[in-house]
């Protein structure tokens, strides 16, 4: 079992709804994206595309963010998860000098999204389950796919542009989206093999 | 105790009216999920929806009624709140609303967002228990359906189209971002205009720039903004008259193309009944053009009909187009007249007239093409000629609610399998055309009334065409009300939401319009710029804390179209209703007892929701917003599936037949492909105008489209040589979601959503570097502020400005100084509107102020 | 306020192209810095005072390392829980650590009691320790993939080269605390070596750096004219090397005073801190979609 996500570029729209379904579910505070969306344009008018990028933590299977952790917060679980022990973060970040996709985040302060109106009720409670001074990112909503479910931003996708699954199984439609329709990773020289892949935008 | 439920609902943060799922723990809303028993969004959200949650807890919503204390009005003016009770509140709208009742019904203006669709009808049933016909949604001049709306209105029964998602092969958008960013049902478009790109659909995007539907298109075709109508009319021409590809069949059955047309550009009618006469080839004769078994039907050559010289509608288009060439559209719309060609090539030949297809047992016509429009080209002084000649592209091949062609929204429904109800479809009316059978809201541009001498505040009499115009919030209204001799003013403006500082055009002239009003109450869920305005404010539930029978305005608007399930779900509280905050539809219903208009609204509310047997309102009895909605809900699906059930199960769903989508080929109805009605318009109205000393240009009331100029495309002053226009940004709903953390945060994330785009190249021989302050100036000294983005994304004479942003006031402490407010550029008058439908222009002329 | 300027500063790095690095040089992340710079010239003086036998050196080192250790733990959002990194060794922070917890009790033990068995066991300890302390920072940037700019194997070499530097000076700067028994103008002289061979080192790398991917160069163009141009031209090559250089130069003419020897030391130790500042200032991530690469790149 390995669980992996293909992203396809050419159904993406750059909506956010990945971005903020995720805020959403895990409730993560200014400045912390579990999920992001880039835009990018390429070419020079009028032969000019605008490329939508979702991104989010690739779960490597050569992940240097474990690699350098030094209390082992890091970790690889179940299903080849990238995730991280809350307990056991001192919050040193050289997990987040060493990812190579901008995936990780210190969670620097509780402040909520209404600087100086306190937190709302909807902050308390998803804060409340926060440690400050560690550093976040996303699990591949491990919990929701335990449940059965699929991760918050392949579920709410509303151009279906995300296909989670398990890269293992060659059948699973994630593995033949992968094979047929030329998945890339994101900068494969680095040798950290994500389990996400991008499908082509053409 | 630890409680944990999910209640289903209906998202609110824009008209999309998705189906959600809240889920609730402890009395705490912690998440909003899409609701995938519902065809509404299919149980997937835009970024807006899932971020609702920020929404409703903002701490700077309005929880008690407030009373102005300063009487000065003005921009930035502090309107000193003081916190009153609900029963004064309601007290002193009653006195003020009672006193104008009584005086002049008319005095009392209604305004109301788009945003908020469940309010539509309550707002709507009020003005008409009280006897206003001054409402308007806000926008105005600017709103979405002065064109669009009438010509999806004229053409598919429908306030909107789509291409046929599941079986088009080529779709072309002109201004409009359907599936991508925007527009109606936007999310679940967006599904399937995915799959559509899947599934090889060609998508070619007309618009000024790259952005969210030309980012997805297979090709962008980069227009100047208001010329759409040029480019259309080219195409046409190239058509019909290079090409000689039309559908015969079609235009002959289901439009009035066969019409024969007399020297007078009317129709040449039977002496006996009036109606309109063809031409029919077989029996050698003219006959009237519904004589059963008129299958061979002239489209083309000249009869002596009557003692004149007669000529089918169709001939007279062909004729007219042809001094459209696309040399002439190059000009124009800057499209090269090759790329003009092709596409008009690509068009016709992707429309395989003639050819069918085998749905459900049913042998159907197969035209997989479709031409699209929306706010983009519809938002123009030209706004009715841009829309008539771009649908024209989808007439002449017949590719009009058919297998893979343009669909309206929903125009024919046949009802729940047990109840058969709703049930609606389009008739034929007058001279054959069609009469839309849509209701819950009416829609009906056709017949045309007759024009008449205007007494309500928006001129609307006199523009039949028309849905709002922007006298109600113009420079000149004072001028033009005088010159008409409106006998009244307003007196009690009501308003539900809207922010015209923002939404209209530019706010000094807005404001100036709402100082004069005399008393403004509001419902509100956040103190706004508008709120500078009011004399009362009243805390409206959000979304999420109020209740509704009809959230979505089933189902010719945000309602998905093409073949799947019908919907129709429910909105109710997720959470009790923080502070004091009410539902306005509630408070509505509280005044209509307190203003004794308790029968009318009844008898009103009985045939607007369409109120059945048992379930209909007695005129004499009270009826709480609830018990309406319960009886609204049983009335359609039976005693047993009230409110109640509503509640427990979110939404109904059942599947729908062929015959509702692809109705075009089952029901005998006609559109006009030639608008003989025109010219009975302009005779009527123009000496109206005149004897009120308006100045009327003729050309506006051609029974065929032509290319108008916006008055952007009239400055003479070389200083002005970019042209500024408006898009739609996917993270926003107009300018209310500016206020929301997370979807602000995004946007400052966002490349373009707070900049003002400028070409790349452009830019850079101004020596302007990304990311730098600049002061954009209209001829009229008009000028807002930003930042610019460099970009290859946009046409080299345009700047381009997404949401209505620039909010300033206190009270929006999140969405406060960001963005730019594009409105702000644009004029609001008499010269700017269209002279048909009302509808203000978009565009406008722009400089880099030095 | 503050959270909406920090807050603006988030969301303009995520936006930009080269994303800056910020958590080892800004707000708390410069205790890292100053961490790092001392455990570096805590362990070089801890060496160089035992080649030199030179004992007052031991006990500056051994002051420089726990200070390093304290200025580690005001940097950590976490710091309570450092205990934590016994348990991974696979880390080169996890090694820093277990030379951090060697060298300390180590020389604690020796600087306290430098006879006996316990003594030598101190001095074994701290040793090891003090090589590891000056191996491992390095490699913690090394191992950094998302920042190009330090992940080279260059950049071990430079830091051990400025940590041994950096124990040298720390010496000549406690020159005029009572140099018995120490060779200043032997110290003096090989501080000169070690100062142009680490400016021979920076330009390599810098060299290295600026053929390598788009990121590397913008952190170079950060370095030469950008966000640590300040820091880089004023404290690591003026200050840092070219002053001690050219001092150390003019000790070829004739004898330098100790007191002048000392200023050596504090400008070689002051350029040692600001080249690990510079460095992480000028630190950008692999942007996310490079031009013309990638899946996000269209195919024409
Ligand atoms: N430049 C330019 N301007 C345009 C357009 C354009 O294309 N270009 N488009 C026009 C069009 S098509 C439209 S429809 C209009 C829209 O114009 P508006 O309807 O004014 O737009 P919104 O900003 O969506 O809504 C205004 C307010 O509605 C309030 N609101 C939302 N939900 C609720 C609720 O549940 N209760 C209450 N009481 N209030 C609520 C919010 O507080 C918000 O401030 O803008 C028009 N303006
Ligand atoms: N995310 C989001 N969704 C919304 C709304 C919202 O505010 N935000 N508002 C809702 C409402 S009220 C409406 S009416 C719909 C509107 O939905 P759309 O009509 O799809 O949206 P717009 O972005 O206003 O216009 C579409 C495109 O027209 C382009 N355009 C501008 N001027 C011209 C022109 O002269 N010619 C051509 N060819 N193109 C031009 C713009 O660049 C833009 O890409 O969306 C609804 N849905
Ligand atoms: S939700 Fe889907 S379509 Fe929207 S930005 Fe994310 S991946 Fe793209
Ligand atoms: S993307 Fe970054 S955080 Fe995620 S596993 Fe890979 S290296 Fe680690
Ligand atoms: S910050 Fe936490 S997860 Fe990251 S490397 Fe340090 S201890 Fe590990
Ligand atoms: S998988 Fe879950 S945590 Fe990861 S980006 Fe998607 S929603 Fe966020
Ligand atoms: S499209 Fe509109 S209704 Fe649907 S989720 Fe988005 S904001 Fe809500
Ligand atoms: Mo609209």
């Amino acid at each position: 079992m390995r669980y992996g996500m293909a992203i396809d570029l050419k159904r993406c729209i750059g909506c956010y709804g990945c971005q903020l379904s995720c805020k959403a579910e895990h409730g993560t505070p200014p400045g912390v994206f579990f999920a992001r969306v880039v835009k990018r344009e390429f070419g020079t008018f009028p032969n000019t595309q605008l490329v939508y990028l979702p991104t989010l933590c690739f779960h490597c299977t050569n992940a240097p963010c474990v690699d350098v952790c030094p209390t082992g917060a890091s970790h690889y679980r179940e299903g080849g998860v990238v995730d991280i022990t809350k307990d056991d973060c001192v919050g040193c970040r050289a997990c987040m000098q060493a990812c190579p996709y901008g995936a990780r985040y210190f969670n620097e302060t509780q402040t909520g999204y209404f600087p100086g109106q306190g937190l709302t009720p909807y902050e308390q409670k998803k804060y409340a389950a926060q440690n400050v001074g560690i550093v976040l990112k996303c699990n591949f909503c491990i919990d929701r796919v335990q449940a059965g479910l699929e991760p918050a931003c392949v579920a709410n996708c509303a151009a279906r542009a995300r296909t989670f699954g398990d890269l293992d199984d060659p059948h699973s439609e994630v593995s033949q989206l992968v094979r047929l329709r030329g998945g890339e990773q994101l900068q494969p020289e680095l040798g950290t093999r994500p389990n996400v892949y991008y499908l082509p935008p053409a | 105790m630890t409680t944990d439920q999910w209640i289903a609902s209906t998202c609110g943060l824009c008209y999309g009216t998705c189906s959600i799922r809240a889920h609730v723990v402890d009395d705490v809303l912690v998440k909003i999920e899409g609701n995938p028993e519902s065809a509404i969004g299919r149980g997937r959200l835009c970024g807006k929806g899932v971020a609702g949650i920020m929404t409703l807890y903002d701490p700077n919503r309005v929880n008690v009624p407030l009373r102005r204390t300063n009487p000065v009005k003005g921009k930035g003016v502090d309107p000193g709140w003081r916190e009153i009770s609900w029963d004064e509140a309601l007290d002193e709208v009653t006195a003020r609303l009672t006193k104008v009742h009584d005086d002049d019904p008319r005095k009392l203006f209604i305004q109301r967002t788009t945003t908020n669709t469940a309010i539509r009808a309550p707002m709507m049933m009020f003005a008409a228990a009280f006897g206003t016909p001054n409402s308007w949604a806000a926008g105005g001049g600017l709103h979405c359906g002065n064109g669009a709306h009438l010509i999806g209105g004229l053409y598919h029964a429908s306030w909107s189209l789509v291409p046929d998602f599941k079986h088009c092969r080529l779709a072309i958008y002109f201004g409009a971002s359907k599936g991508h960013g925007a527009g109606h049902v936007s999310c679940t478009n967006m599904q399937d205009a995915a799959d559509a790109r899947a599934r090889g659909m060609r998508l070619v995007v007309v618009d000024p720039m790259a952005n969210f539907a030309s980012a997805k298109a297979n090709e962008w075709v980069p227009i100047r903004p208001g010329t759409d109508a040029a480019l259309a009319l080219a195409m046409v021409d190239v058509i019909l008259n290079d090409l000689g590809v039309w559908d015969a069949e079609y235009l002959a059955q289901k439009t009035n193309a066969p019409y024969l047309i007399g020297p007078d550009g009317c129709y040449v009618r039977d002496a006996e009944t009036g109606k309109p006469l063809v031409w029919d080839a077989a029996r050698g004769h003219a006959v009237r053009y519904d004589t059963p078994d008129g299958a061979a039907l002239a489209l083309e050559g000249a009869y002596d009909v009557a003692g004149v010289r007669a000529r089918p509608a169709f001939v007279l288009l062909r004729e007219h187009v042809r001094q459209f060439s696309p040399e002439w559209a190059e000009r124009i719309s800057t499209v090269p007249a090759a790329t003009i060609r092709r596409l008009a090539r690509e068009f016709a030949t992707e429309a395989m007239v003639g050819s069918t297809i085998v749905l459900d047992g049913k042998r159907l016509p197969y035209r997989p093409v479709a031409a699209i429009y929306f706010r983009g080209s519809q938002g123009h002084k030209n706004s009715v000629y841009n829309c008539f000649a771009i649908e024209l592209l989808n007439q002449v091949v017949g590719a009009a609610d058919v297998v893979g062609g343009a669909l309206g929204f929903n125009p024919v429904c046949y009802g729940h399998p047990e109840t058969g109800k709703p049930w609606y479809e389009p008739k034929s009316g007058p001279d054959g055309l069609m009469i839309t059978g849509t209701w819950v809201a009416p829609h009906l541009p056709y017949p045309i009334s007759d024009p008449k001498h205007p007494s309500t505040m928006s001129l609307g009499g006199l523009f039949p065409l028309g849905m709002f115009g922007p006298t109600m919030a113009s420079s000149d209204q004072e001028e033009l009300w005088t010159k008409f001799g409106l006998p009244y003013r307003p007196e009690v403006m009501l308003n539900y939401g809207a922010n015209s500082l923002l939404s209209v055009g530019n706010s000094d002239t807005v404001a100036e319009t709402l100082a004069r009003i005399p008393f403004i109450v509001s419902f509100d869920i956040t103190l706004t710029e508008f709120s500078e305005f009011a004399d009362l404010v009243l805390p409206d539930a959000s979304y999420l804390e109020a209740l509704d029978s009809r959230p979505n305005v089933p189902f010719i608007f945000n309602h998905p179209a093409g073949l799947g399930a019908w919907s129709w779900p429910v909105r109710q509280p997720v959470v009790p209703p923080a502070g004091q905050r009410r539902s306005a539809a509630e408070v509505l219903i509280a005044l209509v007892d307190r203003l004794g208009i308790r029968e009318e609204f009844n008898a009103v509310a009985n045939t607007h929701l369409k109120l059945d047997g048992p379930h209909r309102l007695e005129f004499g009895t009270p009826y709480r917003h609830e018990e309406i909605c319960d009886r609204e809900l049983k009335s359609h699906f039976g005693a047993e599936r009230g409110l109640a059930w509503f509640k427990e199960h979110g939404v109904i769903s059942w599947p729908k037949r062929v015959e509702e989508v692809y109705w075009r080929a089952f029901l005998d109805v006609r559109v006009p492909v030639y608008w003989e009605f025109l010219i009975g318009l302009n005779r009527k109205a123009k000496p109206i105008a005149n004897a009120a000393g308006l100045d009327w240009d003729d050309a506006w009331y051609d029974p065929l489209p032509r290319w108008m100029p916006c008055p952007s495309h009239e400055v003479q002053d070389g200083a002005f040589d970019l042209w500024g226009f408006y898009y739609r940004d996917t993270l926003h709903t107009n300018s209310f979601t500016n206020e929301n953390p997370w979807l602000d945060e995004a946007s400052r994330l966002d490349p373009f959503s707070y900049t003002i785009a400028l070409n790349a190249a452009t830019g850079r021989r101004k020596g302007l570097r990304d990311g730098q302050p600049v002061t954009l100036e209209s001829p009229h000294g008009r000028r807002v502020r930003g930042r610019v983005h460099l970009t290859e994304t946009v046409h080299p004479e345009c700047v381009g400005i997404g949401g209505c942003a620039g909010h300033w006031a206190k009270t929006l402490p999140i969405a406060r100084g960001k963005g730019v407010m594009f409105n702000d550029l644009l004029e609001v008058d008499w010269a700017h509107g269209s002279p048909v439908n009302l509808n203000l222009d978009t565009c406008v002329k722009l400089r880099i102020a030095p | 306020m503050a959270r909406s300027a920090t807050s603006d500063r988030l969301l303009a790095d995520l936006g930009a192209t080269f994303r800056p690095q910020r958590q080892w040089v800004e707000g708390r992340g410069i205790w890292l810095i100053v961490g790092h710079f001392l455990s570096g010239v805590g362990a070089g003086t801890w060496l160089f005072s035992l080649w030199l036998g030179y004992r007052p050196g031991l006990g500056l080192a051994l002051a420089a390392v726990a200070l390093s250790g304290l200025a580690h733990l005001a940097f950590l959002g976490r710091g309570a829980r450092f205990w934590k990194m016994y348990r991974a060794r696979t880390s080169w922070i996890a090694r820093g650590f277990v030379g951090m917890t060697l060298f300390l009790p180590g020389a604690a033990l020796y600087v306290l009691r430098p006879g006996g068995a316990l003594g030598g066991l101190g001095l074994a300890l701290a040793t090891a320790g003090a090589v590891v302390l000056i191996v491992y920072k390095g490699n913690v940037y090394a191992a950094s993939k998302g920042v190009p700019f330090w992940n080279s194997p260059v950049l071990p070499i430079l830091y051990a080269t400025y940590a041994i530097r950096g124990g040298l000076a720390l010496l000549l700067v406690a020159l005029p605390l009572g140099g018995r028994g120490l060779d200043a103008h032997g110290v003096g002289f090989l501080e000169l070596w070690v100062a142009v061979s680490a400016a021979v080192m920076l330009g390599f790398y810098l060299g290295v750096m600026r053929s390598t991917n788009l990121a590397a160069q913008r952190s170079v163009a950060e370095l030469v004219r950008g966000r640590a141009a300040p820091a880089f031209y004023l404290g690591t090559v003026g200050v840092g090397l070219v002053v001690p250089i050219l001092v150390g130069a003019a000790g070829f003419a004739g004898p330098l005073s100790q007191v002048v020897l000392a200023a050596v030391g504090a400008t070689s130790l002051a350029g040692d801190f600001f080249a690990k500042y510079a460095i992480a200032k000028a630190g950008v991530y692999i942007p996310l979609m490079p031009a013309g690469r990638g899946p996000a790149a269209p195919a024409a």
